[in-house]
């Protein structure tokens, strides 16, 4: 069955040598973003979703190339309301 | 041009070794294998790749994580045992945040008590699968303790009941793995 991971630590799954990795520059805990910010989430779940089509060599890890800065900064306004509601 | 930017040119800041993924202590996960034995997974050989033989907006999506997370209704994992917990927790895949709850002492999920998707993407998935870019979600979700000393063991019992329960029981095309 094909699979495919998203990880924080590339060492780790350079080293296990995962078929397919989407690599996130995030802090643990954080593989698909912050709070309430849908837009990363299901970015960062199907951009995963469709390596599944596109790797060719077993082993791949593919960098998404998001600064977490950026996403902080785009969901402290969202997480503000989230806590709200 | 101001001295600034004509030295920025000439040396470029380097790459914060955070985003680029290499390790800030080189040599650090084989000094862990040599101070408890067998507790790294090691892997001689590339695992041939699956292909999926129809397109995402037909494939079934299964959820695999190790971030502990499960229906409320069920008993928690154990998450003090020095060599892990063995066991899996299947999680509905119709589950929204108000159902699941993370006890888990080893990454910081204050985030994800906040929003489940941030560790756990179900919500998401459920708005994928309702949109139609996926064909749909299995199920149940699978949901273990990604900390234990014993990987062979672990292989033997949860990864390979797992597997068992995601082709036979659940019918998935793709597993979409998690980590925590």
């Amino acid at each position: 069955m094909p699979t495919v991971s998203v990880t924080v630590a590339k060492d780790v799954t350079e080293k296990i040598k995962a078929p397919r990795a989407l690599f996130v520059p995030w802090p643990m805990g954080h593989h698909f973003g912050v709070p309430f910010h849908t837009a990363i989430q299901r970015r960062v779940v199907m951009e995963a979703l469709q390596l599944v089509q596109t790797v060719e060599i077993s082993g791949t890890i593919v960098p998404l190339p998001i600064k977490w800065a950026d996403v902080r900064r785009e969901a402290k306004f969202l997480t503000e309301q989230g806590k709200r509601l | 041009m101001t001295e600034a930017v004509k030295s920025l040119r000439q040396n470029p800041l380097p790459q914060d070794p955070r985003e680029s993924g290499q390790q800030l202590r080189p040599g650090l996960w084989e000094t862990i294998n040599q101070r408890y034995p067998g507790s790294m997974v090691t892997k001689a050989d590339y695992v041939p790749l699956a292909r999926l033989a129809k397109p995402l907006n037909q494939a079934r999506v299964t959820l695999i994580s190790s971030c502990g997370v499960h229906a409320k209704a069920d008993p928690p994992m154990d998450v003090c045992h020095p060599f892990g917990d063995f066991t899996f927790r299947r999680v509905p895949s119709a589950a929204k945040h108000a159902d699941l709850i993370i006890h888990q002492l080893k990454y910081p999920h204050d985030d994800a008590d906040e929003d489940i998707n941030v560790i756990f993407p179900i919500e998401r998935l459920q708005e994928l699968a309702a949109e139609g870019a996926i064909g749909g979600l299995t199920k149940n979700f699978f949901s273990f303790i990604g900390y234990n000393m014993d990987p062979e063991r672990f292989e033997r019992t949860v990864a390979a009941d797992i597997a068992r329960a995601v082709s036979e029981e659940e019918h998935a095309d793709v597993a979409l793995l998690a980590p925590a």
